[in-house]
């Protein structure tokens, strides 16, 4: 694996991917947006997860393969770990990171741009929770992917209460 | 396929010789005229409304751009003028002193021009122009959140930016 790609490049191409699904192709439906979005994740996290498991032997469980996730497979994707990871030993596992390399720079308007309604503040807030929140399908479809293909179904959503940490809840299906 | 990279802000800042706020203001200005930014720290003598300022401030570039490059009496050969050169490349005008402060400039390639105001006593000031417009492209161009061509205001750059220039000799 001796060819490289510049993380600007990439970083640039999954900005964009997202604001085209957003404003271009799923315009009014930010739910189909956000489906397909992660579907993509899906199919990278499914394909890179076979790469990095190349010389290894089958994991013997579900904490295993998490535990996988959270060390080499994060070091391969960010240069770093997870830096906690919790679990409810019942099926949930919480895996958190607290500088995430793709929201690292990301920095909401604070000027209030739209002068004619009156925009309280909660609603600009719910509208940057919705913007960033849109770029989290893709790393969380990349987990699903992985998990999937290491035979564990599960579902992935992310939880940013607060930035720049961010948590990724992993349910695994029973 | 691996991700590779530091996040290190290149290239490093010049040391900081002196401390405290030395900078009077900024503007950061895109190819079209557009007032990206404009941070303020210290003015107390506002002559022109707002939309005033930012437009003679860039007209006045644009001429001293043009004025200084025509009357270069050294190069023989003059390329374009317009097309785009790395800073320092041809003639580039990059700083002028009055006796109450100093403007410095820089133009990317691209056509940012990143206007700095401080005391007239601040030494050359390129290599910190070099700093800031690597400081936005890393906070504002690589925001996923900003549309290019608007006027910009992110939380990072701002903190940023007033650390470097608290520093500024």
């Amino acid at each position: 694996m001796g060819r490289e790609v510049s993380e600007s490049c990439v970083e640039s191409l999954l900005t964009e991917m997202v604001s085209s699904y957003c404003t271009r192709f799923y315009a009014d439906k930010p739910d189909l947006a956000a489906r397909r979005i992660e579907a993509i994740g899906y199919q990278v996290g499914h394909q890179l997860s076979e790469r990095y498991t190349m010389e290894r032997p089958r994991f013997s469980d579900h904490l295993e393969a998490i535990k996988f996730i959270c060390k080499d497979f994060w070091s391969e994707l960010f240069k770093k770990q997870i830096d906690n990871l919790k679990t409810n030993h019942r099926g949930t596992f919480v895996l958190q990171d607290n500088k995430f390399r793709w929201l690292s720079r990301m920095s909401v308007d604070p000027s209030p741009e739209n002068t004619g309604s009156a925009q309280d503040p909660s609603t600009d807030e719910n509208k940057a929770a919705q913007a960033t929140s849109m770029h989290l399908y893709f790393p969380c479809g990349i987990i699903r992917g992985a998990l999937s293909n290491l035979g564990i179904p599960c579902a992935v959503s992310a939880d940013i209460s607060n930035l720049p940490a961010c948590s990724f809840v992993v349910r695994i299906k029973a | 396929m691996q991700f590779f990279g530091g996040s290190e802000i290149s290239p490093l800042p010049p040391l900081p010789t002196a401390s405290g706020n030395n900078a009077h203001m900024m503007y950061v200005f895109n190819r079209n005229g557009v007032c990206l930014l404009y941070r303020e720290w210290n003015r107390p003598l506002r002559t022109l409304n707002a939309q005033q300022d930012h437009k003679l401030m860039f007209g006045l570039l644009f001429s001293l751009k043009s004025l200084t490059a025509k009357m270069d009496p050294t190069s023989v050969e003059k390329g374009n003028l317009g097309v785009p050169q790395l800073p320092g490349q041809g003639c580039s005008f990059h700083s002028f002193r009055t006796n109450t402060y100093k403007l410095s400039f820089m133009e990317s390639p691209s056509g940012i021009k990143i206007i700095l105001v401080t005391h007239p006593g601040t030494g050359d000031l390129r290599e910190s122009l070099k700093y800031i417009y690597n400081l936005y492209v890393e906070y504002v161009v690589k925001n996923p959140l900003y549309s290019p061509g608007t006027p910009f205001r992110s939380e990072l750059f701002d903190k940023a930016l007033d650390q470097y220039v608290r520093g500024l000799g």
